[in-house]
């Protein structure tokens, strides 16, 4: 979970990146998209590898939802939580499917379409309220998605120190808010 | 009603033994001393049943004094009740309120059946301790207590681990049951001392597995093991787990 988890934020890093050429211009969105498919050696080692990583993250994430829910068979009639935190990582699943929904329509619309006209295609997407209310939408959802799931990364990984805990705890909330910031000012430029 | 007592509503699951299936009853309690421990507060409670020729609540307990981890049970939603780092037989009634009504069940998971009412099987914590939470000694004369020496930071994190009664207050409120509090604070103890170093790798691959095996949940990092755990447990022991684990299973 962590270690496909580690692998899409760095992911997500990229592709922030990449997309933030359309705050300069589309004609340099366009040209990145070009020079992108001009590799296709690229093209396919990463998108096999991504796709692969996501399959592995989602049927894990879903296997560990299952063992987790039989092992707690029997409820209790009064449940407190203690934590605070404990919302965004109990909702792990349904905020999974939800970006899995957003990635099937994504994907769809943009990856298998013809990138030459690349440009073109999500400005008319982004022509659509509705289209941009639910990206934005989908962006919310993973900063909360990961809001829980960096600090747990870390945690996972064996990162728990008093010295870097309260970096960490930051770095939880920081991530994902500037992923929200650059994806979701993406459709936004459209309006 | 005097000054320093309080009448209670008290909803406590009853179940004859782990096949049946349990019930809630209500008990009402009137003029309970707030300097009363919870435990004797439910002493009171079973004589007032046995009196009256009715079966009392059986519930574990021994030392009553917060250190032996044999009693537990969930009040209110929250195990152990609802002061920080207190065992139920530490928690005293001026906790509570006049009027309070308290539901009182056993720490549930898949892996502790219900006995009988709050009594649970917590069996399959020793099983975990039996497959590794051990060093073997060889037989001798009596080292020297100094012969070793552990930097005083060393021992104070082993002792911070060493400090799990194993009450099993982390897997009743883990969301998924997991026992990965207990099993990092007994793998952590053991992998910081020197003693601990001949079997290292080899116990924390046993005690995973059979960890795994007795059929707790996974962790997902939600924390609640660490804010109900009666001796303030860290999850960095947790973290500790997992480096151990990592480092047995790939560096061999
Ligand atoms: C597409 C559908 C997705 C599903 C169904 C999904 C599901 C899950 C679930 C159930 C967990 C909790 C597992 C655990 O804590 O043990 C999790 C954790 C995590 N997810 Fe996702 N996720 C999805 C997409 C993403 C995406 C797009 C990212 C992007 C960066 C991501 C990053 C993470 C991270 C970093 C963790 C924490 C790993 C850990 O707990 O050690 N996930 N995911
Ligand atoms: S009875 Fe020993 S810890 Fe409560």
């Amino acid at each position: 979970m962590a270690g496909t988890g580690s692998c899409l934020v760095l992911f997500l890093c990229s592709h922030a990146a990449g997309n933030a050429t359309l705050f300069h211009s589309l004609r340099l969105f366009q040209a990145y998209a070009n020079q992108l498919h001009g590799h296709p050696m690229i093209i396919y080692v990463l998108s096999k590898g991504l796709f692969l990583t996501f399959a592995i993250h989602i049927i894990t994430g879903i296997l560990l939802f299952w063992q987790n829910r039989k092992a707690r068979d029997h409820k209790y009639k009064v449940q407190k939580r203690t934590v605070k935190m404990s919302q965004a990582s109990r909702t792990m699943i349904y905020s999974g499917l939800f970006i899995l929904l957003y990635l099937i329509i994504h994907t769809s619309a943009v990856s298998f379409g013809d990138h030459e006209t690349i440009g073109l295609t999500i400005s008319y997407l982004f022509s659509s309220p509705l289209v941009i209310l639910f990206y934005i939408t989908a962006f919310i959802v993973l900063a909360i998605h990961l809001s829980h799931g960096f600090w747990s990364m870390l945690q996972t990984f064996g990162v728990n120190h008093p010295k870097y805990n309260k970096l960490t705890g930051w770095l939880t909330y920081i991530v994902p808010i500037s992923f929200l910031l650059i994806f979701g000012a993406i459709p936004l430029l459209f309006i | 009603m005097t000054k320093n007592s309080i009448d209670l509503t008290l909803k406590i699951w009853r179940q004859e033994n782990s096949r049946k299936t349990g019930v809630f009853e209500t008990y009402r309690l009137k003029d309970i001393s707030t300097d009363m421990s919870f435990l004797e507060m439910l002493d009171v409670l079973n004589e007032k049943l046995t009196r009256e020729g009715r079966d009392p609540v059986a519930f574990d307990h021994d030392c009553r004094e917060g250190i032996c981890g044999t009693c537990g049970a969930v009040i209110n939603g929250v195990a152990h009740g609802p002061e920080p780092e207190t065992t139920l037989c530490q928690l005293h009634m001026r906790h509570f309120e006049n009027g309070d009504t308290l539901v009182i069940e056993p720490f549930r998971s898949r892996a502790f059946p219900v006995k009988k009412d709050l009594i649970i099987d917590r069996s399959s914590l020793d099983r975990i301790i039996q497959a590794g939470g051990y060093v073997s000694v060889n037989t001798g004369g009596t080292p020297d207590g100094n012969a070793t020496p552990i930097p005083s930071a060393t021992a104070e994190l082993a002792m911070d681990a060493a400090a799990c009664i194993g009450c099993g207050a982390c897997v009743a409120s883990c969301p998924n049951g997991a026992a990965m509090l207990f099993t990092g604070a007994k793998i952590s103890q053991l992998s910081l001392l020197p003693q601990g170093q001949p079997e290292r790798k080899e116990r924390a691959m046993a005690m995973v597995t059979a960890m795994d095996k007795e059929g707790f949940g996974n962790c997902i990092n939600a924390k609640e093991c660490e804010a109900v755990c009666p001796k303030g447990i860290s999850i960095r022991n947790i973290a500790r787990m997992n480096r151990e684990f990592v480092k047995a299973s790939f560096l061999g």
